[in-house]
């Protein structure tokens, strides 16, 4: 223990690093009615790191080659000693990270977060999210099975539907006219170097934004309830007399995770294979489309907006324009008001929005 | 109880839980990145005995590792680890001298793997072998 007291002494004296500690966890006040979904970004990093180790340990035997790759897989998956479990934790991960992050933003949307002076927060949130349904998207093409093959095939055909680019824009994103071995080199690219890169350099702006504004206070619990930033000078939510970050709300961060953690081990060990239809264990045949191949479930909205118009360029700029609405919601919604109860209109739209989401998923699934 | 006992007692509960964790996710991943070497026993390698002539060396993979075999001029064979004892690198057959050479810091060994000149701390490591029906088995 003096040893140890001894190195803590050491460094300290050298960076002053007892100093940062006691104002980032100690001294770092957070709101007293601060609740569980502001865990979330806790859970969502801890995802994150999960995936990226998944990820680097899988490279380590995956071969990003169109006559390999199916094979590869099969070889982690029954060959290579716990390859199975290391597999599955990326496979499940990624859709359990796409449910938290869903979480994370709807808490965001409705306890008002997202308002003046965090709407770079919002901004940098709203990326993330793209970035991480990309990073979802490529990855599924790189086990090179039929059910990566032809969802690739769909969602990258999509972009037909653009005028006078499309057909190029989707030669382009294919690296042919068809997806092949051109596409898994591309794909393996952005899935393992570009987009992950972006996402670590989005989460550090998204870090910073958050140390810069400080934590909003949930509007729940309280008379006031209305944004007290005025925007007229720069101004850090600080919280005198509110709970320190550590070890107080740091064991609730550590509360959402091991909660996190049992929902992705129980679908692990008991239903592995609960995000993969049977064409996920067939190798790619590009002579041979499969029936009803579906996407993953958080696409299953977006394709079914395409299945139900006719005309694909109308399913596509619906979803641009709702995406876009999301995107810049707080330079639309500017009212002060926070709480979602005092939001009639708000809770109305969002509450009608998310039904509609969940109703096209659903459709989507059983059409 | 005082509150002192019970910190302490917490903390080793905490600790091992730790422990415990970190052996459930190690474990995993040290068996995952393991070499398949390890993991497989060491099999037989069948060479036809005519690909081998007189003052020859054929190189094979063994055991996940490299070997040789020898004819000598006199017609004997010898099967040999083909790693260098010095610093891992594959000794070369020198088919006029009759001996190996390691090109990496010049050490020499004889036909038999003996260290005849350079840094070579051991003789080259030899391999059992039977001659039957014309093959040379290897292990």
């Amino acid at each position: 223990m003096t040893l140890l007291k001894k190195i803590a002494d050491w460094i300290d004296l050298r960076i002053g690093a007892r100093e940062i500690l006691k104002k980032e966890l100690t001294g770092y006040l957070l709101p007293r009615n601060i609740n569980a979904w502001y865990s979330l970004g806790s859970v969502l990093l801890f995802a994150f790191a999960l995936q990226v180790l998944s990820g680097i340990l899988l490279l380590i035997y995956y071969v990003p080659d169109a006559d390999k790759a199916f094979k590869s897989v099969s070889h982690i998956m029954n060959e290579v000693p716990f390859g199975w479990l290391i597999r599955m934790c990326h496979a499940v991960g990624s859709n359990m990270m796409v449910l938290a992050l869903l979480l994370h933003m709807l808490s965001v949307l409705f306890m008002g977060s997202y308002k003046r002076p965090r709407e770079l927060n919002w901004l940098t949130g709203f990326i993330l999210f793209t970035l991480v349904q990309g990073i979802s998207l490529t990855g599924y093409l790189l086990p090179w099975s039929q059910l990566s093959f032809w969802a690739t095939t769909v969602a990258t055909n999509s972009a037909n539907a653009i005028p006078v680019i499309g057909p190029y824009l989707v030669e382009f994103l294919r690296g042919g006219v068809l997806v092949g071995p051109p596409t898994l080199g591309r794909f393996f690219a952005l899935h393992v170097a570009v987009i992950p890169a972006g996402i670590a350099a989005l989460i550090g702006a998204h870090l910073f934004l958050l140390k810069r504004t400080g934590v909003s206070t949930p509007p729940f619990g309280q008379k006031q309830t209305s944004n007290p930033c005025q925007g007229d000078s720069y101004h850090y939510e600080d919280h005198p007399g509110g709970i320190p970050f550590f070890p107080d709300y740091a064991l609730e961060d550590l509360r959402a995770i091991a909660i996190y953690m049992a929902c992705f081990l129980a679908v692990l060990f008991f239903d592995p294979y609960l995000f993969f239809p049977k064409d996920a264990f067939i190798p790619a045949n590009p002579f041979v489309t499969p029936a009803h191949i579906k996407p993953e479930w958080y696409f299953l909205a977006n394709y079914q907006t395409l299945k139900i118009f006719p005309n694909e360029l109308i399913g596509l700029s619906l979803q641009g324009a709702a995406m876009t609405f999301l995107a810049l919601l707080p330079f639309i919604d500017r009212g002060p008001e926070r709480h979602p109860l005092k939001r009639p209109l708000f809770l109305a739209c969002s509450v009608g929005g998310l039904l509609l989401w969940i109703g096209l998923s659903i459709w989507g699934h059983f059409s | 109880m005082d509150n002192s006992d019970r910190r302490t007692f917490l903390g080793i509960c905490l600790a091992g839980l730790g422990a415990l964790v970190a052996a459930a996710v190690g474990w995993p991943v040290f068996r995952y990145l393991a070499p398949a070497s390890s993991r497989e026993a060491a099999g037989k390698v069948v060479i036809p005995e005519k690909e081998i002539a007189e003052g020859e060396a054929k190189f094979f993979e063994y055991a996940g590792s490299s070997a040789v075999l020898v004819r000598k001029k006199d017609g004997s064979l010898v099967a040999l680890s083909a790693v260098c004892t010095h610093l891992g690198c594959i000794v070369q057959w020198q088919k006029d001298k009759q001996d190996f050479l390691c090109p990496c810091h010049a050490g020499h060994y004889s036909a038999d793997g003996i260290v005849t000149a350079g840094p070579p701390p051991k003789p080259l490591p030899k391999i059992p072998f039977s001659v039957a029906g014309g093959n040379i088995t290897v292990g």
